[in-house]
């Protein structure tokens, strides 16, 4: 049996779930954890399904870790507001003044990368990461140009929707700690996916974005962030190689990067298709499929309540066939 | 996809809130629906005037039943049912896949090794079920829904448990022919291995896109599911010597589901990884649109829509469905028709807005309203009832109203204003009412007091025959005026006409079913409706075993001749003229090329002759059944629609020219249309004539031709495709599309 395909740590009914913490955030109450911690990744946010209290609205609902700080993580959520793209896992609700820091935003079925890649069984095929690569990195290029870096790109950071990726835990970088403070070892932060000037405490730049994703694809086609070159499919091992030079002047291009991971695809890709022609049928696995159908199932079929009856608990794991 | 939900769609059902359609079909809509805990689910309602017969309530609580043994590991989970609310509902999971039919026209034929792992998996549900003693008795593509996880087996309308008989009334030879199993088509015992025939089939039309037994009408399929073999063409060559074992004719010859599925498949890998990319794609959009879903409920319409069917809609085409050989019903899909009608919001009355006409016609437009129009809902067809047919709606005019029997109700609009002046609930058929302009008699029934063991074994007791007449004033059914204990009140019997205070109708006696019995007998009738007495009784031929076909297709009466259009056994049309004195058969003459529904309420005659349309226009001699003249001799090949008959000419409308104007008497033609849309006139409609203007259907207008200049004058938008005339309001009466409408007759 592989690993779950969507979250474990099923939230209890009764107003606390088992680690004794409330059920209710906001004006919300939890279904399930989005992560699972037996892929040992760290995810900078505690992740959850979440359902608003007329039962109307459901939402992935973001809380800082433990010991994080909260208002750096909503200053990183407010902004993440306006981010733009296709790709783009803007806030649509967060936490107001004095509250507890949450965010939100619309619920749709998604796995973490981690995940996907427990439920299909180890790396993901070349053409989904050469797809993934496209699209996390034309979201970048918009970011960019809107004046920003996303600095919070890693593994869990990914979240594998039918359609495309998202790109979610905007700023974790910044939030983890502020700039001129060293960020080594905080929890939260995949230390592979962390670009050493950024680690080191300095401000976050595009170019830490791109050494960030090519780290986040190294794992989506190996497992890990810090793979032996020979590990990485030869088409683009090189590229990947670049985007992980410690010197950031080395590192390439967002449009190189897209370039190469497009190239020798058999589809011709004019100017503006980029991750059009990559996110057609087939670019996700069937197992990560079958988990994406699984987890909506699940959470269609699972009710809150208000009420101090518990409702049945709603298992997220597939059928164990 | 999921679709809006409708102004009249219900709040709430039990605790669940629908939030969008699913689907809608004879026995009920399917919605998606949802909890105050924010749990969706997909709802199943059965209509409340369905589930005002006990033997569909029961029913539907046996396929609630089946739908929990077979599980949520290869059926929809059942969540929560209420079988006894006025509109019974069950909830099962939102299932997040195709249909097979549907997947196969997505993706094309699926792989080999789709097809393997599918059967493999449906063997196991299949298994399941047996296990319980539940045989499926209805698999086909639409019934399979192709999840990430495995199929999953829906719709137990007609499961039921192995060897229980008690739903034989409502489950005469049902199924889907071409995925029938021989015995099934042939009215036999459909066990457990009939499933697995079925599943064959299935898996043939999964690898090839094909059923296996072909297309076609039920009566050739049924045909062929028994005598001949299963077209394997396409099919993979391994499969091949599997799947034929399944087909075998023989049902004590076929594989058991547990030796198929060894068969079929090794069980290794997960489902999902034997599924081909499109159809993944297709199960990963539907588990994520549907948390794209706003729950959303349409207004009320005031308009007439703006795009109307230029495809003429096929008339009576649901009727068309019925299967001739056993009296089983097929799964209705795709067919424009103009089916059973019922009014659905009985504000009434809305004015039409005129959208603009979208026509290149260099011809005068004028835009014009309809007087009045109001929606009627198409409660889509009741055919996947078996047996229980529902024809479509029919219009009388009655005094100032417009009667319209549609579904199972009467109502009353009032002609001149589309107000609905009254709503009768009483159940009623279509072919059961009959008017004379004044009056609405209805053929109905007596309770005789009769107390059966129980109210199943009860099922083939029939009542008396009544009649009854309906107050125009109030929509209230009086109580019968007469009843005929040697005839019995049968889904079958008919209303024919009323005539000088006479009325011609079709009664049987015999045991109660959906579908004729071999074992009754028919006769038509004439009762004075003023007396009651009888006049007459005159038999039929018995009708076969399980038909439904009804004997009349339309009847009038000139002078003392009984005129009708009559469908025999072997489905062909015949005129027949009876004396109306005394019930005896003038002559019958067997009408070549005309196919029964292509004249349903047609009747057209005059005191010399019958005319018919569809095909080349004749008139036959209403004295002995002769030939008085045909198209064919002045025009030959050419082809008419239905005719209408008008201070003494004959109108019809000629394929790719338009109306053209006849000599009753002799069959020369008097004028023919000038210019106009000719070309687009639809051949299923009779004109509709008044004094100055002739009326026909052309794509989605109804044109007016002036009958001096013969040129056409100005049209009407209308979604009807079934038209009359209410002479004391002076309006054509438009039926189709969702509306009754009415428009200026002049």
């Amino acid at each position: 049996m592989h690993a779950t395909g969507g979250a474990t740590g099923v939230v209890g009914t009764g107003g606390q779930d088992r680690a004794g913490r409330s059920r209710h955030v906001g004006p919300y109450t939890l279904i399930t954890a989005l992560d699972d911690p037996r892929t040992k990744v760290p995810v900078p946010e505690r992740r959850y399904i979440a359902r608003s209290a007329d039962g109307q609205h459901t939402v992935l609902l973001s809380l800082p870790q433990p010991g994080g700080d909260p208002q750096r993580f909503l200053a990183e959520a407010e902004a993440s507001r306006y981010l733009l793209g296709p790709c783009a896992a803007p806030a649509t609700a967060l936490a107001g003044p004095g509250e507890p820091a949450w965010y939100v935003g619309p619920y749709l079925p998604v796995l973490p990368l981690p995940t996907a890649l427990a439920v299909h069984g180890g790396p993901l095929p070349e053409r989904t990461v050469r797809a993934l690569g496209v699209a996390l990195a034309e979201t970048l290029a918009i970011l960019h140009g809107q004046g920003l870096t996303f600095a919070g790109v890693s593994p869990a950071s990914v979240l594998l929707a039918a359609d495309r990726p998202r790109l979610s835990c905007f700023g974790a970088v910044r939030a983890a700690a502020p700039d001129g403070t060293s960020r080594s070892g905080l929890p939260g932060l995949e230390a592979g996916s962390l670009p050493p000037e950024q680690a080191s405490g300095g401000r976050p730049r595009p170019l830490g974005d791109v050494y960030a994703l090519g780290a986040t694809l190294a794992y989506a086609a190996t497992g890990h962030t810090t793979p032996e070159r020979d590990e990485l499919p030869a088409a683009f091992r090189t590229v990947i190689a670049r985007c992980l030079s410690r010197d950031p002047s080395a590192r390439p291009q967002l449009a190189e990067l897209i370039d190469a991971l497009s190239a020798d695809t058999g589809v011709e890709t004019g100017a503006g298709d980029g991750s059009a022609v990559l996110l057609t049928p087939g670019w996700l696995p069937g197992r990560v499929i079958a988990a994406l159908a699984h987890q909506s199932a699940a959470v269609l079929t699972a009710e809150i309540s208000f009420e101090a009856t518990p409702a049945p608990p709603t298992s997220l794991l597939p059928h164990p066939d | 996809m999921p679709s809006p939900l409708t102004h009249d769609d219900p709040q709430a059902l039990g605790p669940y809130h629908p939030i969008a359609r699913l689907g809608s079909g004879g026995m009920g809509t399917v919605y998606l629906a949802r909890t105050a805990g924010g749990r969706t689910v997909a709802l199943k309602t059965m209509h409340a005037r369905i589930a005002s017969d006990p033997a569909f309530r029961t029913r539907f609580r046996l396929e609630t039943d089946a739908a929990r043994v077979v599980g949520a590991r290869f059926g929809a989970g059942v969540v929560d049912a209420d079988p006894r609310a006025e509109t019974p509902w069950f909830a099962t999971e939102y299932v997040l896949g195709p249909p097979l039919d549907e997947a196969v026209e997505v993706c094309g034929p699926l792989p080999e090794a789709s097809v393997r792992a599918l059967g493999a998996a449906l063997c196991g549900a299949l298994g399941q079920l047996h296990a319980s003693d539940v045989v499926h008795r209805d698999l086909k593509p639409s019934n399979i829904l192709i999840t990430a996880y495995g199929p999953k087996v829906i719709d137990f309308g007609i499961a039921r448990a192995a060897g229980d008989d008690h739903l034989t009334r409502v489950g005469v030879a049902v199924g889907t022919p071409a995925f029938m199993s021989p015995e099934q088509a042939s009215g036999q015992e459909h066990t457990a291995a009939g499933d697995v025939f079925a599943l064959a089939g299935l898996l043939v039309f999964a690898a090839t896109g094909r059923p296996p037994f072909g297309h076609g009408q039920a009566a050739d399929l049924l045909y062929r599911v028994q005598y001949t073999e299963a077209d394997l063409r396409g099919v993979p060559d391994d499969l091949v010597p599997v799947l034929a074992q399944c087909l075998d004719k023989n049902p004590f010859r076929r594989p058991t589901t547990g030796w198929l599925a060894s068969q079929l498949h090794d069980g290794g890998g997960e489902f999902a990884d034997h599924l081909p990319d499109a159809l993944l794609a297709d199960i990963a959009r539907r588990a994520t649109e549907v948390w794209q879903i706003t729950p959303q409920r349409l207004p009320a319409p005031a308009d007439e829509p703006v795009t109307a069917a230029t495809a003429g809609p096929v008339r009576w085409s649901r009727r068309r469905l019925l299967l001739t050989g056993t009296g089983a019903v097929l799964a209705v899909s795709g067919t424009g028709a103009a089916g059973a009608w019922a009014l659905s919001e009985l504000g009434g009355g809305s004015k039409t807005q005129p959208a603009p006409a979208p026509s290149n016609s260099l011809l005068p437009k004028k835009q014009l309203d309809s007087l009045w129009q109001i929606q009627v809902a198409d409660p889509e067809t009741y055919l996947t009832v078996d047996g229980l047919e529902f024809l479509p709606a029919q219009l009388h005019a009655v005094a100032n109203l417009v009667v319209l029997v549609a579904g199972d109700s009467l109502n009353g609009v009032i002609a001149r204003t589309g107000e609905v002046d009254w709503k009768s609930d009483d159940t009623v058929y279509t072919w059961q009412v009959a008017s004379d302009g004044d009056r609405v008699i209805l053929v109905t029934e007596v309770d005789d007091g009769y107390i059966g063991r129980s109210v199943e074994d009860d099922a083939s007791h029939a009542n008396p025959l009544a009649l009854a007449s309906v107050d125009i004033l109030t929509g209230k059914t009086g109580k019968p005026f007469v009843y005929f204990a040697d005839l019995n009140a049968l889904p079958e019997n008919q209303a024919l006409c009323i005539a000088d205070g006479v009325l011609y109708l079709v009664a049987g006696r015999g045991k109660f079913s959906q579908g004729f019995l071999a074992s009754q007998s028919w006769y038509v009738l004439a009762v004075d409706i003023s007396t009651g007495r009888r006049l007459w009784t005159a038999p039929l031929p018995r009708r076969r075993q399980d038909s439904s076909q009804l004997y009349f297709l339309g009847a009038g009466v000139a002078g003392n001749r009984l005129v009708a259009l009559q469908e025999a056994n072997d489905g062909s049309v015949h005129a027949v003229v009876r004396d109306t004195r005394t019930g005896t058969v003038r002559w019958d003459r067997k009408l070549d090329r005309v196919a029964p529904d292509q004249v349903r309420q047609s009747l057209v005659t005059d005191a010399q002759h019958l005319y018919v349309g569809a095909g080349p226009l004749r008139a036959l001699r209403l004295g002995d059944g002769s030939v008085a003249w045909d198209s064919t001799s002045e025009r030959p090949g050419r082809t008419y629609g239905l005719p209408a008959l008008k201070d003494g000419s004959l109108y019809a409308v000629e394929k790719g020219l338009g109306l053209v104007a006849f000599d009753p008497a002799s069959g020369r033609i008097k004028w023919q249309e000038k210019g106009g849309q000719a070309a687009k006139a639809d051949l299923k409609t009779a004109p509709v004539v008044g004094s100055d203007y002739a009326y026909s259907k052309r794509g989605s207008r109804l044109w007016a031709t002036d009958l001096s200049s013969h040129a056409p004058a100005h049209s009407y938008r209308t979604t009807g495709d079934c038209f009359m005339i209410h002479e004391k309001a002076g309006e054509i009466i438009a039926l189709g599309g969702h509306f009754l409408a009415a428009f200026p007759l002049r």
